[in-house]
């Protein structure tokens, strides 16, 4: 996949690769503008049947739109309104109220058990904090539990199991005594013995054990934990025999480490801690120590209070949505890697297509307008602007080469390389776009002072232009997070080949053909089953009828066919998002070409732009923040009032759009086909 | 802590010597300066293995903070195997990195690798290009091992063939270890190993 990094040709041969893709692409995007005429016929259809989709989800008490004239109206009332980005319940801790919020747990959990608070430590860390979770797991197998979570050894490679005491009484058997008294009855405190690490002979009171009875000495336990800490390690620090996996209670390393050293292992020891609390997240802003709590985790943005840093809650890096944590850290390294190629292509300058003058981006605007010609045309495409329409954006749309699968190693290369450039320069374009619009607001500004100065109106009869050009970063934002997401959506009909080319063995395609159609018509079915979820949320009965037609259809095929019908879902799922993302994209070029033009352009006008484009995003963003993989980990806190928004049973069947889909499939497939 | 260090390593050291393996001929250790921070190791090409009756020189650097960090190793003998590098000779085991544990000695390590060397682990790889041919084509594996083992560590096999292919591109003048690692990573292929050196 990763044509430039695996490749082992030469760079020449790389870089005459990228200009064959590159004239491939414009070519082939040209070709396509010419054909929109006549596509535009055949698809005439198709967008109806979207649009009525998109109008029956807009319906949805979800999203109560009250409509599009009114535009600040209604959003502020539904629950999916206009801070539906945000992370609700936030509370940002500094370093000693995040330590007593810590020790509350250790306390709970010590008490609740009745061991010590430095195992009970190691239990919370080790088991996500949840001290409910942990207490029964800790009742119903005691021994297990101590054997999972490295405190004991499985009972067969115990050394001398005998003394060990039983579980019951869990504080005794923390290693805390001299092992004297807790092992090896042939260690006499008056007689030196050897320690296996150091080779020195000391007498045995010198000695330390942890449960699994490998005896050491103090200094070198002393040594040991140093070297560990020193590289960082804290929670994880186990025994020093060969294949030994127990871990060292806090306790123990507390009590033998030179107190130099102590201020050093908390400090690792909190940063650790924290790092395994699932409602509790460094805030990432430079040397910023607050802690943020949150009542569930979620991919939402997060602000910290002290140093005004944004970020997702989840993931820890930018806000990202609808593109989820896995998949963004995924595009992002691959952009780091291929960054070299990418930047090649996707040089500041074109040449006018009519004219064929220099023109240099110097807005985010994608309608262009020669300042030679005056011929205007789409930045990403080269076409004629007139011929991309009003709403429908069809340049956004990468177009996969159905014939993939049974072309050679060298073309797949090829197209996913095409493939990945088609997404890499709209995200960079948004990007740069971002950062132009940001030195338009501050134009905007000067503009308005001026005016102001000069009496012609005052500042808040120009406010709204701060407002629109503040709406169209947001919604570009949004759009230049779609598209890692676009890029890693499975699109099925390449799928198809691959997949059968792999577990055919005998036969032509003819003969499988059956089974394209099959999965062509179980698409067909998930599609419609899929859209019926918000009517049918209403009318219970209806659900279990598709249920049972669809899980008829199921049982007629046997297992590689659900393979099939997952990514035929997500065919039709990406296609639906690539019709939103088209929509929000033609809307932000509208928005960004009046904001531009503010002046001239007619207030009733832009402010019915901007909220059309607000609309366009939160169609866009609502599957994301209201899919399950966004599902909050239900934490372990009580809740501080407040009700939870209920998930919809939606839910099961968008789960197939998240990232690869791998791990997803059977998540989804499970109601229908047990 | 040099102090532990030393100390312990002159313990191993003469545990190693009173070994049986040492005694059979499977392992060796030699000191190489007075204050055992650095030693030269000896492993036996396991039997029934394409290392079979070579000799395979080890580096041994043993840190200040041994034994609570591993110790240092590396393979000074060329050697055509998934987990050790063709070109540094570095390894690639869990215990000489995260699996270590500061009681294990040096006799551990040694033992370990011979093990290693009997049964190579081609999903962990160290070395990319080895580690393919492993999995890819374990017949030209085995001869390539061999004839490495023949070539740098005194085994007895010699492989006239490959003899002769890397003699005919030392005539063209390129040196006759280059031309070894073109022909093992090209499956003894004449024809791509050159491509490959000329281009
Ligand atoms: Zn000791
Ligand atoms: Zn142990
Ligand atoms: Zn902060
Ligand atoms: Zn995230
Ligand atoms: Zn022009
Ligand atoms: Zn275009």
């Amino acid at each position: 996949m990763d044509f430039v990094s695996t490749g082992g040709g030469s760079l020449v041969d790389n870089i005459f690769l990228l200009f064959n893709a590159y004239d491939w692409w414009v070519y082939y995007s040209k070709k396509e503008e010419k054909n929109l005429a006549k596509k535009e016929r055949e698809e005439k259809m198709y967008d109806q049947a979207f649009e009525e989709i998109l109008f029956s989800l807009d319906e949805t008490p979800i999203y109560a739109d009250s409509g599009g004239d009114q535009h600040n109206d209604g959003r502020d009332t539904n629950e999916f309104g206009a801070d539906f980005e945000t992370l609700q319940g936030l509370e940002c801790l500094n370093m000693e109220q995040a330590k007593n919020l810590l020790n509350e747990h250790v306390d709970q959990l010590s008490s609740k058990l009745h061991i010590s608070p430095s195992l009970a430590k190691l239990f919370l860390h080790l088991n996500e904090w949840n001290v409910s979770a942990i207490v029964t797991a800790y009742s119903k197998h005691t021994n297990a539990f101590l054997v999972d979570n490295r405190v004991k050894l499985a009972a067969t490679a115990a050394l001398g199991a005998s003394a060990i005491p039983s579980a019951a009484a869990c504080t005794d058997i923390l290693p805390l005594s001299p092992s004297s008294s807790t092992s090896k009855s042939s260690t006499n405190a008056s007689s030196p013995i050897s320690c296996p690490v150091c080779t020195h002979p000391l007498p045995g009171d010198h000695f330390r054990s942890l449960t699994c009875g490998h005896s050491f000495c103090q200094y070198c336990w002393a040594r040991h934990f140093e070297v560990q800490i020193n590289q960082g390690i804290t929670l994880d620090i186990s025994c020093m025999a060969s294949q030994c996996n127990i871990l060292v209670p806090e306790a123990l390393i507390l009590t033998l480490l030179r107190p130099s050293l102590h201020e050093k292992y908390e400090a690792f020891a909190f940063r650790d801690f924290v790092s395994t609390h699932p409602s509790l997240r460094f805030c990432p802003g430079p040397n910023c120590s607050v802690v943020m709590r949150a009542r569930e985790s979620k991919p939402k943005r997060a602000t910290c209070n002290a140093c005004g840093t944004s970020f997702c809650f989840q993931c820890g890096i930018e806000y990202h949505a609808p593109t989820d944590c896995v998949v963004i850290k995924k595009w992002l390294t691959k952009c780091a890697d291929d960054s070299e190629t990418a930047n090649y292509i996707s040089a500041h300058t074109k040449d006018c297509p009519k004219c064929h003058i220099c023109i240099e981006k110097n807005g985010g605007c994608n309608h262009m307008q020669c300042y030679h010609c005056k011929h205007e045309f789409c930045w990403m495409c080269l076409g004629d602007w007139k011929q991309h329409g009003s709403e429908y954006y069809e340049c956004s749309r990468y177009k996969e080469n159905p014939n993939i699968g049974r072309e050679s190693a060298h073309a797949q290369a090829r197209e996913a390389l095409k493939k990945y450039l088609h997404y890499y320069e709209r995200w960079e374009n948004h990007a740069k776009s971002l950062k132009l619009e940001s030195a338009l607001v501050d134009k905007i500004k000067s503009r308005i002072h001026s005016k102001v100065m000069t009496s012609s109106g005052t500042w808040i009869d120009w406010q709204y232009l701060i407002e629109a050009s503040t709406l169209l970063a947001k919604c570009r934002y949004t759009l230049q997070y779609t598209y890692p997401y676009a890029y890693y959506m499975q699109s099925s009909v390449s799928h198809y080949y691959t997949v059968i080319s792999h577990i055919i063995p005998t036969g032509t395609w003819i003969d499988w053909q059956y089974l394209i159609e099959a999965s062509t018509l179980l698409a067909k079915c998930r599609y419609t089953l899929q859209y019926t979820y918000p009517y049918a949320y209403y009318m219970q009965s209806s659900v279990s009828h598709y249920y049972t037609v669809i899980s008829h259809i199921i049982q007629q095929y046997t297992y590689p066919y659900a393979y099939y019908m997952e990514s035929s879902v997500s065919h039709s799922r990406k296609e639906l998002f690539e019709y939103q993302q088209a929509q929000l994209e033609a809307e932000i070029e509208n928005l960004s070409w009046k904001v531009e033009r503010a002046e001239t352009t007619d207030r009733g006008d832009l402010e019915n732009q901007m909220d059309i484009a607000e609309k366009r995003r939160i169609t866009l963003l609502k599957d994301f923040h209201l899919s399950s993989f966004s599902n909050p980990t239900k934490l372990d806190i009580p809740p501080q009032g407040g009700t939870t928004v209920p998930i919809s049973t939606k839910d099961s069947s968008t789960a197939s759009i998240q990232s690869e889909g791998e791990g997803v499939r059977s998540a989804s497939m499970a109601p229908l086909s047990s | 802590m040099a102090n532990i260090a030393a100390q312990r390593i002159k313990r191993e050291f003469k545990e190693v010597i009173k070994s049986e393996e040492v005694a059979k001929c499977a392992i060796k250790l030699e000191l190489i300066d007075d204050n055992y921070s650095e030693l030269k190791g000896e492993i036996a090409g396991p039997p029934d293995t394409p290392y079979e009756g070579g000799n395979f020189v080890l580096e041994i650097k043993v840190p200040e903070t041994y034994p609570f960090n591993p110790p240092k190793v590396k393979f000074l003998t060329k050697i055509w195997h998934p987990n050790i590098s063709s070109v540094t000779g570095a390894i690639c085991l869990d215990i000489l990195k995260d699996q270590w544990a500061a009681a294990m000695t040096l006799r551990t390590v040694l033992l370990s690798l011979q093990a290693l060397m009997a049964a190579a682990e081609p999903d962990d790889p160290q070395d990319a290009v080895v580690a393919k041919q492993y999995k890819e084509n374990p017949e030209m594996f085995n001869s390539t091992a061999r004839h490495w083992t023949n070539v740098y560590a005194g085994g007895p096999n010699k492989n006239p063939d490959f003899d002769q292919k890397i003699q005919r591109l030392t005539d063209m003048g390129v040196m006759s270890h280059d031309a070894r690692v073109a022909l093992s990573t090209y499956n003894w292929e004449l024809e791509r190993a050159t491509e490959a050196i000329f281009t």
